[in-house]
């Protein structure tokens, strides 16, 4: 590690300041992906803002939709939570699918998404439950805020503060691991409401999590496994590496997708 | 480990503005993502400095570009090489080639690149889509100031 200052602030606003007066400096939430980099020396923050002491950003709560859970909540909490176990049941294996136990234990949801890895789960259920993003300063619905590899909608210096999911008539998520990895080689959401059934596929495609719509369409006309057996996404699309070619993983996906349909209708 | 890219862009510029942005310091250093300086050493060498950033990753390479082959106004090869210290090295190029159309000029490009050190490493699993990426928003970049240009010019 190179050498950076430590900021552990009480107050949002404090943390916002301190991200505004210096560039280099870095928000710490779970420190699941940054800490690694850093300990890797291959980033040099200038100091490092800790959102652990902030009252308001932890913590799930029903709400009329759904559910608004806080972005500094831990994987392990939105796994365990009996109200998620009610609420978006699926939302509770995904989190308790999430990389390892000691992920689950530091890992948080805003976190997740403000790295937005192209192969991490949370951006699959985000976008699926078409969940709304809050920050310190807006509203982002997952269709905007998702913007490619690691990119998404955030600005210099803006803080997520919780995550607003609607409730789903029924929702699954189900992803092939990379055994060595735990990351999503292929990690398929699907979604149902009253109006569409909406598929987002993490770990698979070339610019991170996106909604894979022909899927979706055929399901919003006939909610069932087969209707996908004709359907494939365009490997062109799809990420290529020693792990697996783009023509696997977009098996994968269907796969995982017929799966996901499967035990969301059960 | 190695990498292949290509792709083509469609600009709507004659191809004489876009060869001549293809050799303007200040559009290249416009529109490679991340650098930060580049300055001409020589005739066709170059000095750069630029930043990567993948997610977490940020890392600060040095380097040179090198102009080659230039058949005017139609093909050049365009070439870096770069070390990002402790976070490895990377090096590239890529093969242009110019066309007229009847709405201004198609860029193909046909483009490698290699990256060794920690970075690919870790980074492995994420080296072809960044790369990829680099790519893609360098040409896109290109393609909006070289066209942007010609829609403003007289």
């Amino acid at each position: 590690m190179f050498a950076f200052t430590y900021q552990r602030p009480e107050a949002l606003s404090d943390a916002v300041g301190a991200l505004a007066a210096d560039g280099e400096a870095k928000l710490l939430a779970g420190g699941q992906t940054l800490l690694p980099t850093l300990k890797q020396r291959l980033a040099q923050p200038s100091a490092l803002v800790d959102l652990s002491r902030i009252p308001g950003l932890v913590g799930i709560t029903r709400t009329a939709e759904g559910l608004a859970i806080g972005a500094m909540t831990r994987h392990v909490e939105v796994a365990s939570s009996p109200v998620v176990r009610e609420v978006i049941p699926a939302l509770a294996d995904l989190a308790g699918g999430i990389g390892d136990v000691a992920v689950r234990n530091r890992g948080t949801l805003g976190g997740s998404l403000a790295n937005d890895d192209p192969t991490a789960d949370y951006p699959a259920a985000v976008l699926a439950l078409n969940a709304i993003v809050v920050t310190d300063r807006r509203e982002i619905p997952a269709g905007d805020y998702f913007r490619g590899l690691f990119e998404t909608a955030l600005e210099e210096g803006e803080i997520i503060t919780r995550v607003d999911f609607p409730q789903v008539e029924c929702a699954a998520y189900m992803k092939f691991r990379n055994p060595a990895s735990r990351y999503a080689m292929a990690g398929v959401f699907v979604a149902k409401t009253a109006a569409e059934v909406r598929v987002a596929v993490t770990g698979a495609g070339q610019s991170g999590v996106f909604l894979w719509t022909e899927a979706g369409e055929a399901l919003t006309s006939d909610f069932s496994p087969q209707v996908l057996d004709t359907l494939t996404p365009d490997p062109d699309e799809l990420m290529s590496d020693l792990h697996g070619s783009a023509a696997y993983r977009a098996q994968l996906v269907k796969v995982m997708a017929q799966r996901a349909v499967e035990k969301a209708a059960r | 480990m190695a990498l292949e890219m290509n792709g083509s862009v469609e600009i709507p510029a004659p191809r004489a503005a876009v060869w001549a942005a293809l050799n303007s310091i200040d559009t290249l250093k416009a529109c490679i993502p991340g650098c930060e300086e580049l300055e001409q050493v020589s005739g066709s060498e170059l000095k750069a400095l630029v930043v990567a950033k993948i997610g977490p990753v940020k890392a600060k390479f040095k380097g040179t570009v090198i102009l080659s082959d230039l058949m005017p106004p139609e093909s050049y090869r365009i070439s870096g090489e770069g070390e990002g210290g402790v976070a490895g090295f990377a090096k590239g190029g890529a093969q242009v080639r110019l066309t007229e159309t009847d709405s201004g000029t198609k860029l193909d490009y046909t483009a490698e690149a290699q990256i060794g050190g920690k970075l690919a490493q870790l980074g492995q699993r994420l080296v072809a889509g960044a790369a990829k990426k680099m790519a893609d928003t360098f040409f896109q970049n290109f393609a909006v100031a070289v066209g942007g240009e010609t829609v403003q010019g007289p």
